[in-house]
């Protein structure tokens, strides 16, 4: 594991489908990752009526897709459930709505040193947690705050805006990251289909971001990659695997649907969390 | 340290802030032939007719730039603006000069709005209090027409709907162009609420609910919630856009004025945005405002 690391810092370039674990549950998809790397140098010779019937999986039927084959995933989305407060099960307090895990396999496998930090900061959260100072919140977690996103889609590139302060995340389909290590707060996204799943790996992360206001957390090891898959007309499940070599000791998932907001003249509007200081509001005579 | 030094410094760190993160589409366009100086491309020759997107948009998808060699410190013609300025580039300031209508090249502010303006940019240059100043040195976000002309830009087009992507500061701004109603006018945002159509090569946004916290330049130059930003982008060559933007606003100015710029397309074909955090950061008040000295 820690060896992969080195090896990809000695290349300055990091594959988008480096397996990044050593641990069991991420081999099966390590695995896929192969398919997907032969399935996307296939593309690069073949036509695309040719590639399109050699994906992985069979292409579900009924899913809208755009012009060059794919799913469509575009259009604005938003998670419905409390994982913004807590990725794993807790009951009611003020404020804070009960709900259910999205961890599977739960609890989160912390490091016993890294259980004990995480116990602080939640005992610290109000002013401790990065959202709190209005910080940029790295990647899970700006997928279930509880603000709308849109997905824009092109062949070459997917664009994530999101209400909460304007952040943008550019995945850009079928390239490398950067060499690094680069403190990114939303870290560097590259994506690429698993049949009819975009899968997004995303490294170069800072270690000041967490996961919720519970105080989960990570290090700048952290190591995400998403799954996002249609499911239907209004419907996205989306899945995220976490690996942290520092802090945890072994990779583990979150999965939550995400729904399509169908208000009529639906769009995103604007959450400047660090416009609302009342001192910023005082115009001068 | 003198009042002269303070203040030196104050406006030093102001325009930092802002020019580290242009500093990028700056070094773009000097590889292409800038060099910090006008580098417009060409026009399309003639009957050149642009490319279309599979819906029929106009395709203006990629990354650009404006090539004018203007700065976001100000926008206004004139030596007492630009002053500071050329002093702080040891006499390397840009020197476009976007604003064509008034042809005096400044902005038309009523007399009470005037004194308003003077009085912010006498407080740019060391200040009290945060609010007077500059918004986007104080991480806020940089509003409609500003963002346009503060580093680079990609458009990216979807059926129905015009995407631009700004690298400073995580921008955004999603135009529909599918014939949908303004919001209502109790929303107001600090990029505003577009909305487009196309006439012939040209992209028309009209931008309006507007907050009243954003500004034109770095030093001082103000709207109300009044203001109305009617844009015009046309595609006049592979490797360019002509822009034009008219800014109306009744409660503050004595007419409409209007800009122009051109852009360029950034070549480059491994150019990618990078995150471009800046609120998190942000020392600009922490570093600026401090008590005045007597």
């Amino acid at each position: 594991m820690q060896t992969g690391r080195n090896v990809r810092r000695a290349l300055s370039v990091v594959p988008w489908n480096a397996p990044c674990s050593a641990a069991t549950a991420y081999d099966m998809r390590r695995h896929s990752s192969i398919w997907a790397s032969v399935s996307a140098a296939a593309i690069l010779v073949l036509s695309p009526a040719f590639t399109t019937g050699q994906a992985p999986s069979a292409p579900a039927t009924g899913v809208p897709r755009s012009a060059d084959g794919k799913p469509d995933l575009s259009g604005i989305w938003q998670a419905l459930n409390t994982a913004a407060w807590n990725l794993e099960a807790h009951h009611a307090s003020k404020g804070v709505p009960a709900g259910l895990s999205v961890v599977v396999g739960a609890p989160i496998p912390y490091q016993p040193w890294a259980a004990a930090k995480r116990k602080e900061n939640f005992e610290n959260r109000l002013t401790a947690d990065p959202e709190a100072k209005c910080l940029l919140p790295g990647v899970p977690r700006i997928t279930y705050m509880p603000y709308p996103f849109q997905i824009v889609q092109t062949p070459k590139q997917l664009a994530f805006l999101y209400e909460y302060v304007h952040a943008i995340r550019n995945v850009s389909m079928d390239s490398e990251h950067p060499p690094g290590q680069i403190d990114w707060w939303m870290g560097d996204s590259r994506g690429h289909w698993e049949g009819d799943t975009l899968v997004v790996d995303v490294i170069h992360f800072n270690d000041v971001t967490w996961f919720d206001r519970a105080g989960n957390f990570h290090s700048e090891a952290l190591h995400v990659v998403e799954r996002y898959t249609r499911t239907g007309a209004d419907h996205l499940m989306y899945e995220a695997t976490i690996d942290d070599p520092k802090v945890f000791t072994r990779s583990w998932t979150i999965r939550m649907p995400l729904y399509r907001r169908l208000e009529p003249g639906m769009q995103l509007l604007e959450y400047e969390c660090y416009a609302f200081d009342d001192e910023f509001h005082v115009f001068p005579p | 340290m003198n009042n002269r030094a303070r203040r030196w410094g104050a406006a030093t760190v102001a325009f930092l802030v802002i020019a580290a993160v242009a500093a990028r589409s700056f070094s773009v366009a000097a590889q292409e032939g800038g060099g910090g100086r006008p580098n417009i491309p060409p026009m399309g020759p003639s009957g050149w007719t642009p490319p279309r997107t599979s819906d029929g948009q106009v395709d203006m998808q990629g990354y650009w730039n404006q090539r004018n060699n203007i700065t976001t410190y100000s926008l206004q013609d004139g030596e007492g603006d630009r002053a500071e300025h050329v002093r702080i580039t040891g006499g390397n300031a840009a020197t476009g000069k976007p604003i064509v209508d008034p042809p005096n090249g400044r902005i038309p502010y009523q007399p009470w709005a005037a004194k308003l303006a003077q009085f912010l940019f006498d407080e740019h240059q060391g200040t009290e209090r945060p609010e007077n100043l500059d918004p986007v040195a104080r991480g806020f976000m940089e509003g409609i027409p500003r963002i346009n002309y503060q580093g680079g830009l990609q458009i990216l087009q979807m059926p129905g709907q015009v995407v631009f992507l700004y690298e400073y500061g995580h921008h955004w701004r999603v135009v529909p162009v599918d014939g949908r109603a303004h919001l209502d006018e109790n929303i107001l945002l600090w990029m505003g609420d577009s909305r487009g159509h196309w006439e012939g090569n040209t992209l028309v946004i009209d931008t309006t609910n507007h907050n009243d916290q954003t500004w034109f330049d770095q030093v001082g130059s103000f709207h109300s919630t009044a203001l109305r930003v009617t844009e015009r982008w046309t595609m006049v060559g592979p490797h360019r856009i002509d822009w034009e933007v008219v800014i109306d606003d009744p409660n503050v100015f004595t007419q409409p004025w209007t800009m122009r710029l051109n852009y360029g397309r950034n070549t480059d074909p491994t150019y990618e945005q990078m995150e471009s955090a800046v609120w998190e950061g942000n020392r600009a008040v922490e570093l600026i405002v401090r008590p005045k000295q007597k």
